[in-house]
């Protein structure tokens, strides 16, 4: 279920003095299965561009295709572009309305026209998913749960809708170092059970732990599309972009130019320069942790 | 969305450079102007000095065209009332109960313009007008009210941060919606009790961010020693200039003008 974008346009308000070109000429394709990061400065059109994926904005010009269902035909279901990418918004749970966190996730799949069971049982397998299985938070009002459970429940309302590519809009802002954790090894299961996933970040070090490609915008355009090991590789580039680089591959680098020139480039996480480091000082990796 | 109405288009024309509260007197002069004229000459001057003041002013004609549209069934409405239930005149035409005489045309075509008038005369004014100049204005056109204890500067801070977060509940709307139409919600289908029903997971989140936001802007209002309006300064003091002088002669010149023809 690819999804691929061509030359995709976005300008808003055109003709008025607040007109602003928000995507520029932006292609790429998205496989399956992938893990992609995308990633760009504040205003850099990143928000825009994901919206385009699922139907939420129409293109100025250029095209989005879902699954072979180009969104810019008439005629096209947007229900079923929504039941194909599911999008979990910055800050979403401010979106949660119901009267229990369960009818909440029920929402979604009852969106989709499905009976009063399956959304049930598809309310509760996505609550599963998300780590909430504890059946008596399931009755609360979502607006009695803690910070990072009420983010949890607002993912599980999207995963609720099955979606073969989910998309996050910084799913990590706002929360501490554990929830950032959680969140982070929630989308690792996820892309494991098969999913395509797009996270949206400006932080380098949260996209660099998980994604297997990057894409950089910039200033409206897509500046990068690679692997992290090349991304990180041209630091001019990112800088321009208005990002640095995550600390361990500065660490990587900043080593590699003081002669140890055997830490690869490969090595950009905490776990692979760590471990090159003990390569280097010629320990095995028995020596790590 | 479309919403022209109290919108702010940045200028720096004479128009919007003008003092707020000059402004606000001159459009209530204006208004009172439209009000009294009664023959079409007099609304032709009114519609000529509006359209001068527009060219002035060197705002997009467009956006007051827009802000005529949401007025457009008024208008359609108050006409044909006009036109078909003034009695008395020559009759014009007739057919069955339908009777249109020409006074009901006058007074039909005039109601209409009126209308016209009224709204691009406000509309001048919040369009060249920011919302903090214009509160600022009404404050200080209110102020010798306090003296009987009328709450002006209360009032003129309510409004000023209800001005304020028109834009943002807007961008919030905005948000929310596209959050709850990602998961399947349709906003713009079905029956009213349909909709209405549709609008829950949009009013829910609107209102608690709402009370939200509300609960941390007194509380930084509160930490920056906010009591109220006694003996607060201003950084920037409002000023009469030559330029508010020769706008109120002009628009005074026209509305006696007006009167008289």
């Amino acid at each position: 279920m690819p999804i691929e974008v061509r030359n995709l346009t976005h300008t808003y308000m055109p003709g008025t003095p607040f007109e602003k070109t928000a995507l520029d000429d932006v292609s790429f394709t998205i496989g399956d299965g992938e893990f992609v990061g995308l990633i760009g400065h504040t205003g850099s059109g990143k928000s825009t561009l994901i919206m385009h994926l699922n139907g939420l904005l129409k293109p100025t010009s250029g095209e989005v295709i879902v699954d072979g269902l180009n969104l810019a035909e008439k005629g096209v279901s947007l229900r079923a572009v929504r039941e194909r990418v599911g999008l979990v918004f910055q800050y979403p749970e401010y979106q949660l309305f119901e009267e229990t966190v369960v009818a909440d996730v029920m929402f979604g799949p009852k969106n989709l026209g499905l009976s009063e069971a399956e959304c049930r049982a598809r309310a509760e397998e996505a609550l599963g998913q998300v780590g909430l299985r504890d059946a008596a938070l399931w009755e609360k009002s979502p607006f009695e749960l803690s910070g990072g459970q009420k983010r949890r429940v607002a993912i599980a309302g999207v995963l609720a809708m099955k979606p073969g590519t989910l998309i996050l809009d910084e799913p990590t802002a706002g929360l501490d170092p554990r929830g950032r954790d959680e969140i982070m090894g929630l989308m690792k299961d996820i892309h494991a059970a098969g999913t395509t996933l797009i996270m949206v970040s400006h932080s380098m070090t949260d996209v660099s732990r998980l994604c297997g490609r990057i894409l950089v915008m910039n200033r409206a355009k897509l500046t990068i599309d690679a692997a992290p090991a090349q991304v990180f590789a041209d630091e001019k580039r990112i800088r321009e972009a208005g990002l640095t680089l995550p600390p361990c591959a500065v660490l990587a680098e900043k080593l590699r130019a003081a002669g140890f020139e055997g830490i690869p480039r490969e090595a950009y996480t905490q776990e692979t320069v760590a471990r090159a480091i003990l390569a280097a000082l010629g320990k095995g990796d028995a020596a790590c942790k | 969305m479309q919403m022209t109405i109290g919108q702010y288009f940045p200028g720096d024309s004479p128009l919007h450079r003008m003092d707020p509260r000059a402004k606000i007197l001159c459009t209530i002069a204006l208004i009172a102007g439209v009000f009294i004229a009664q023959n079409l000459w007099a609304y032709a001057l009114l519609f000529a000095f509006a359209f001068g003041v527009i060219a002035v002013s060197r705002i997009d004609a467009r956006f007051i065209v827009k802000g005529l549209k949401p007025i457009l069934f008024i208008m359609a409405f108050t006409f044909v009332i006009n036109m078909f239930f003034t009695a008395d005149g020559v009759e014009l035409f007739s057919w069955r109960f339908i009777h249109i005489t020409d006074k009901g045309l006058k007074s039909a075509t005039l109601m209409a313009l009126r209308l016209v008038l009224l709204v691009m005369t406000t509309q001048l004014l919040t369009l060249s007008t920011s919302s903090i100049a214009l509160t600022d204005g009404i404050e200080a056109l209110l102020k010798p009210l306090s003296k009987v204890g009328f709450p002006a500067h209360e009032l003129a801070m309510m409004m000023s941060i209800a001005m304020r977060f028109i834009p943002t509940l807007m961008e919030e709307t905005d948000k929310i919606m596209k959050a709850q139409m990602a998961r399947g919600a349709e906003f713009e289908s079905g029956n009213l009790i349909q909709r209405a029903k549709a609008m829950l997971p949009l009013l829910v989140p609107l209102f608690v961010s709402a009370f939200r936001r509300a609960d941390e802007l007194a509380l930084a209002m509160e930490a920056r020693c906010y009591r109220g309006g006694q003996g607060r300064t201003r950084m920037k003091q409002l000023k009469y200039s030559r330029l508010d002088a020769i706008g109120a002669a002009i628009t005074l010149a026209v509305v006696v003008a007006a009167a008289i023809i």
